[in-house]
């Protein structure tokens, strides 16, 4: 019985540190700059008591506790840009990922990828990857958990991660005024 | 019966002795030359009793001490660096250690993990490093700090008049 718990446990942990252990690689890279959030720290800042009358601030809190996971991955170099794209491309087929949109702007590519939940706004995990140009980085971000796709704003206003910015025209569904950055 | 009892006893032991925790690896340096030790008190904020909010003074009650202890890079060290980083990493991957996030590029990187429940948190890890002038860890010690105690600690920290003196020997660090 209790080689059963053990093996089973085993299997579990396992799986979960594959799914989740697809970018890891990237992670302490020499051209690489990651920012890796846990749960623990969305957990932790969504107990932080807040005025209960500032309406944005409960609406954020709301939003922190369905989140998981964040993890941002930017990259100078070339070499791992294409390793980022190797991995993410084998990783959207395998975890099935839908495309949400694709933008192509000022010659960058950027992709943004969904895997739905029960209800159509609904996302379990939410994966963008944009092309680096000259002076831009390349950027590989991957934020799990299960919020509504209208929420996202919210936390792109709040949140200066790299992508913000494309984030934002996605859920707004608008593309913006166009210019050069 | 007391063979178990000594069986027992001899396993606690031993589960005991092979956990690395941060409090033996500061304890084990602290006298360790390519390490500079210190320990901040709670004074060194140098705070006015009487404006504080009774809020942010059980916030200041939940917070005990903070240690540091920092690995200086010089031209002789560098190997050991490397071997120290490689122990703290080690240390810090223990379940005990929850981290809440990372941040990491070639040449430098930080976490921030704690210890405890999310509303019951006993010590805060921060670790930085970088490749250059060496890491710091730096632990934050308490009892029963929370999420909201910490928001208002962070509140004290800005009307609070810290007292450099006793953060001198961290300058050596700093300076090259």
């Amino acid at each position: 019985m209790k080689k059963l718990v053990i093996t089973v446990l085993l299997v579990v942990f396992t799986n979960t540190i594959f799914a989740q252990g697809a970018f890891d690689k990237f992670d302490g890279q020499d051209d690489v700059t990651s920012i890796i959030v846990n749960k623990k720290m969305f957990d932790m800042m969504s107990k932080v008591k807040m005025d209960a009358t500032d309406k944005d601030a409960q609406h954020y809190i709301s939003l922190i506790k369905k989140l998981d996971n964040l993890k941002v991955f930017t990259t100078k170099s070339t070499r791992v840009e294409n390793e980022m794209r190797a991995s993410a491309t084998s990783y959207i087929k395998s975890a099935g990922l839908e495309e949400l949109m694709r933008i192509n702007e000022n010659g960058r590519n950027i992709k943004i990828l969904v895997k739905s939940g029960a209800k159509d706004t609904q996302v379990r995990e939410l994966l963008m990857f944009i092309e680096g140009a000259k002076n831009d980085d390349t950027v590989l971000m991957s934020l799990t958990g299960d919020f509504d796709l209208n929420d996202l704003s919210v936390l792109t206003d709040k949140m200066r991660i790299p992508g913000g910015e494309e984030l934002k025209k996605a859920t707004k569904g608008s593309k913006g005024p166009k210019g050069p950055k | 019966m007391k063979s178990i009892f000594l069986f027992l006893t001899f396993s606690l032991l031993i589960s005991c002795e092979s956990k690395p925790t941060l409090q033996k690896y500061f304890v084990e340096n602290i006298e360790n030359k390519n390490f500079i030790a210190l320990d901040v008190s709670p004074s060194i904020l140098n705070l006015d009793q009487v404006q504080l909010t009774a809020e942010q003074k059980t916030a200041l009650q939940s917070f005990d001490k903070m240690n540091v202890l920092a690995f200086k890079i010089n031209d002789q060290n560098k190997a050991q660096f490397e071997i120290e980083k490689a122990k703290v990493n080690t240390i810090l991957k223990d379940e005990q250690y929850q981290q809440l996030m990372k941040f990491s590029s070639g040449k430098e990187g930080a976490s921030v993990s704690f210890v405890g429940d999310d509303e019951h948190i006993d010590e805060f890890v921060l670790y930085a490093n970088r490749k250059d002038s060496g890491f710091a860890v730096i632990r934050i010690l308490g009892k029963d700090m929370n999420p909201t105690g910490i928001m208002s600690m962070l509140s004290v920290l800005k009307t609070s008049n810290i007292d450099m003196e006793q953060l001198k020997p961290l300058q050596q660090l700093l300076s090259k």
